[in-house]
């Protein structure tokens, strides 16, 4: 029988040293900082073509009483709510906490500004986690490799045909050969636009994976007939949010109507909203985020798409931190990143693009640092209007084709 | 931390009650069991019970894919293992080792971590819910009361699983008997039963609708084969009782039927499923099909630890209280009826060196082996109650007569 002592020497030696105190730790307090952004582009799709370059954010923070404090790109008001579930408690314990927080939800349900706080604070105590192991979150999550392939998107419906060949451009010479574009309101310029993209990520490969989001804009028929004419041009990876998010009927109708795979499920809150989705294979693609209940509930989707044998991708999210999960999940595709700028309140994260990988290093948790001076620069900014997002839902949504119109958007 | 090595020991034991089921009613008198070590360079060893039959999967396992490789990333590190494991697929002898490397990379991720298992997996709360399976078939009535009378008084247990499956008149007695013993500590116990496969969907309906009229059955184990979804799904839309199964199938992917066509009310889940990394992601799976999952018998209740990070964990499987092979050890403690995982970092179970030396073997002898009986003459076909010989064989009790009966016998 083979029985070993531990080296003084070792990592893990020194770490116990160190970590003793860690025996008992507790959830002391919070902290919301709310901001708005200027972002280095408008971000804008079919129901909002124009846009937006001010995006409203917010960065929670989780303190414990050991000194380590879990940080989240989100979360809101609702928050205040919740803390006291988790005040006091041990937050490496940040699964069963999950379930305590959407059980208290259970009236009203795990939706909306609930879900989105409940999506922060999962995330802030995943960070904690990491942090306390010293490790990258990816590592505590089990993942081999801290890595993820990515495709770029522009949400950029206002982009000119220049800016969008000068987006995926400088996408493709990180070596990212896929891309998805925003479209559905007007099939000529739609067919011009997905040649640019196409013809920018050729610098990577012949046939870069083309993508194309319309963003609930369509009717099932309408998604059929305009997805079939643009197939007669390009071979489409994936089309995104084809009909609404619930319409499992529809959804699946596109799917069997077209030849590119049907993406969906940004929209949606948690692993049971999905179900149907999952169960009546309405889609082919999933995408998840920290929007389906953070960390927790987003390996969820994952698992259950993995048992139906359906590839995830992630959703885009600030500095890519979701990154993190992405790398630990066997049935993960590729990772949307946008790249609008939206990092103004971060000292740091460490993640880059390589190769068309999300390349993560090994800062511990998340990988994000905070900078309070450049917070509080950002919350004293004075601003003459409002971001513009959440977007409305366009006129002739599921019902007809409201073309662009002269002046909507930069170019045209 | 990086694995540097591994050694496998067989052992054999006593058992402390005659064994069995309706494939082997006259029950086993020896068990065996396999002890796997994980070596890494940090001087921590990872432990990992099973895998009798596996040792040269393991080791194919170790030297290609786990030497020198850190074990904290053991969900990447699975499935590279299930990816080599490909075509030949990730079941039967290579999913017992794929199995039980996973346990011991866990076990070491956790140690690493200086904590629980429990906690390194996220859970908020180490107590979860258990009940006694007495493996109970070659028991005589009055044993079966008298040991659910015991693990009702002295540990709490309010629900009980009995094998039944041969003789009808005979189960609804033994039915009534275990109901008694547990009344020691509720008046309302939890009645589960468990056919192990032996009957086909017409005999499950009919056998089952009849001792409903009798007694409250909380749940009917395997009442038809593992891979018959159609007629689990047919069982379970015949009857009141929940359906439970699952526990033959090997890997996620094997559970996508029951999933898609609801063949199961209840799935059940263990580390010995592609280990503790596709157990997770089976109840996951699960839980966004709203289906309760319950977690099967396990070495020193092992499958205690993963409990509480499941948001739909229904009750454990405990077939002791302790471990009672007089090698293994284990912080997992049954009280009240619950099961509370301890402090000890990593699964918290483990072996006494000195009581395994002395129990050592060098290969198992076949009827301490894993499946000294197969499957039972009549399965899925007719009844075929104990023979005189299987009854007088069971009633000489743990230190009698081992008596396998000879290939194709039967009593009608």
């Amino acid at each position: 029988m083979c029985h070993h002592t531990v080296p003084e020497t070792s990592k893990y030696h020194r770490k116990q040293a160190s970590n003793i105190k860690f025996k008992t730790m507790k959830i002391t307090g919070y902290k919301l900082d709310k901001y708005i952004e200027q972002l280095d582009r408008a971000i804008g799709d079919a129901n909002y073509p124009k846009g937006d370059d001010l995006m409203g954010m917010s960065i929670l923070r989780i303190e414990t009483d050991e000194g380590i404090t879990g940080m989240a790109p989100g979360g809101n008001d609702a928050i205040e709510s919740l803390f006291h579930l988790i005040e006091g408690r041990d937050p490496r314990g940040v699964v069963g906490l999950w379930k305590e927080m959407v059980d208290w939800v259970h009236k009203g349900n795990n939706e909306g500004a609930v879900n989105a706080a409940i999506s922060a604070i999962d995330v802030a105590l995943w960070d904690i986690k990491a942090k306390i192991n010293d490790e990258p979150l990816w590592q505590t999550l089990g993942a081999m490799e801290g890595r993820a392939k990515a495709y770029a998107s522009d949400i950029g419906y206002n982009l000119s045909d220049d800016e969008l060949h000068a987006f995926y451009s400088r996408m493709a010479d990180m070596g990212i050969d896929g891309g998805k574009i925003k479209i559905g309101l007007n099939m000529k310029d739609d067919l011009r636009r997905i040649g640019i993209m196409n013809d920018a990520l050729r610098k990577v490969k012949n046939r870069p994976y083309l993508m194309i989001d319309t963003n609930e804009y369509w009717s099932p028929k309408q998604a059929i007939r305009y997805i079939s004419q643009i197939e007669k041009h390009f071979d489409i990876f994936w089309a995104e949010e084809p009909a609404r998010r619930w319409d499992y009927d529809g959804l699946r109708q596109v799917s069997r109507g077209i030849s590119a795979a049907v993406a969906s499920g940004e929209n949606l809150n948690d692993v049971g909203q999905m179900y149907p989705l999952i169960s009546q294979q309405a889609i082919d693609v999933a995408n998840v985020g920290v929007g389906h209940s953070g960390i927790t509930g987003a390996r969820q989707v994952a698992n259950m798409c993995y048992a139906y044998e359906l590839p995830v991708t992630m959703m885009n999210c600030p500095a890519n931190f979701m990154v993190h999960l992405a790398a630990a999940l066997p049935n993960h595709n590729m990772m949307e990143v946008v790249d609008p700028g939206r990092e103004d309140a971060f000292k740091s994260w460490d993640n880059h693009i390589e190769d068309g990988w999300i390349v993560i290093g090994n800062t511990h948790g998340l990988g994000i640092i905070l900078d309070d001076n450049k917070i509080s620069a950002l919350q004293s900014i004075e601003l003459n209007r409002k971001p513009g997002f959440p977007f409305p839902r366009r006129e002739g949504a599921g019902l007809w084709i409201k073309d662009i119109e002269p002046g909507e958007v930069s170019w045209k | 931390m990086k694995i540097t090595g591994f050694s496998t020991t067989l052992y054999e034991f006593p058992v402390s009650r005659r064994t069995g089921d309706a494939n082997s009613p006259s029950g086993r008198i020896r068990g065996s069991a396999s002890l796997l070590e994980l070596y890494t360079d940090e001087g921590l060893t990872g432990i990992a019970f099973g895998g009798g039959g596996a040792a040269p999967q393991i080791r194919s396992m170790v030297e290609g894919i786990l030497m020198g490789e850190d074990p904290r990333q053991v969900t990447g590190l699975w499935k590279r293992m299930v990816d080599r494991a490909f075509k030949g697929g990730h079941d039967g002898i290579v999913n017992d080792a794929i199995s039980v490397l996973d346990v011991a990379m866990w076990d070491l991720k956790s140690k690493f971590n200086d904590e629980p298992l429990w906690k390194t997996l996220g859970g908020s709360n180490p107590k979860v819910q258990a009940y006694a399976s007495g493996l109970d078939y070659p028991l005589s009535d009055q044993e079966i009361e008298d040991w659910y009378g015991t693990m009702a008084a002295d540990y709490g247990f309010k629900g009980g699983k009995l094998k039944v499956g041969l003789d009808q008149d005979a189960d609804l007695k033994r039915i009534a008997r275990m109901k008694k013993g547990l009344e020691h500590a509720t008046d309302l116990p939890n009645l589960y039963i468990d056919a192990n496969e032996f009957w086909n969907p017409k005999q499950a309906i009919r056998k089952v609708r009849e001792m409903e009229e009798q007694f409250d059955i909380a749940w009917v184990e395997e009442p038809a084969r593992r891979w018959d979804f159609l007629g689990l799904r047919r069982i379970s839309d015949s009857i009141k009782a929940p359906v439970c199964a699952g526990e033959n199938l090997d890997t996620l992917g094997d559970f996508l039927p029951y999933f898609h066509n609801r063949s199961a009310d209840v799935i059940q889940v263990s580390h010995g499923m592609s280990g503790i990394t596709c157990a997770l992601q089976l109840a996951d799976a699960a839980y966004g099909f709203e289906l309760p999952i319950t977690l099967g018998g396990s070495p020193g209740n092992l499958n205690a630890q993963l409990a509480p990070c499941m948001p739909n964990f229904l009750t454990l499987e405990s077939q002791g209280p302790v471990p009672d092979d007089g090698v293994m050890t284990s912080d997992i403690k049954i009280v009240d009826g619950w099961a509370v995982c301890g402090q000890q970092p990593g699964t918290g179970v483990s072996y006494d060196p000195e009581a395994l030396a002395k129990q050592k073997v060098e290969s198992v002898t076949a009827s301490s082996g894993s499946s000294p009986f197969g499957r039972r003459p009549g399965a899925g076909l007719w009844d075929n109650p104990p023979t005189k010989e299987e009854a007088a064989a069971a009633a000489t009790g743990v230190n009698g007569t081992f008596y396998v009966p000879p290939h194709g016998s039967r009593n009608q």
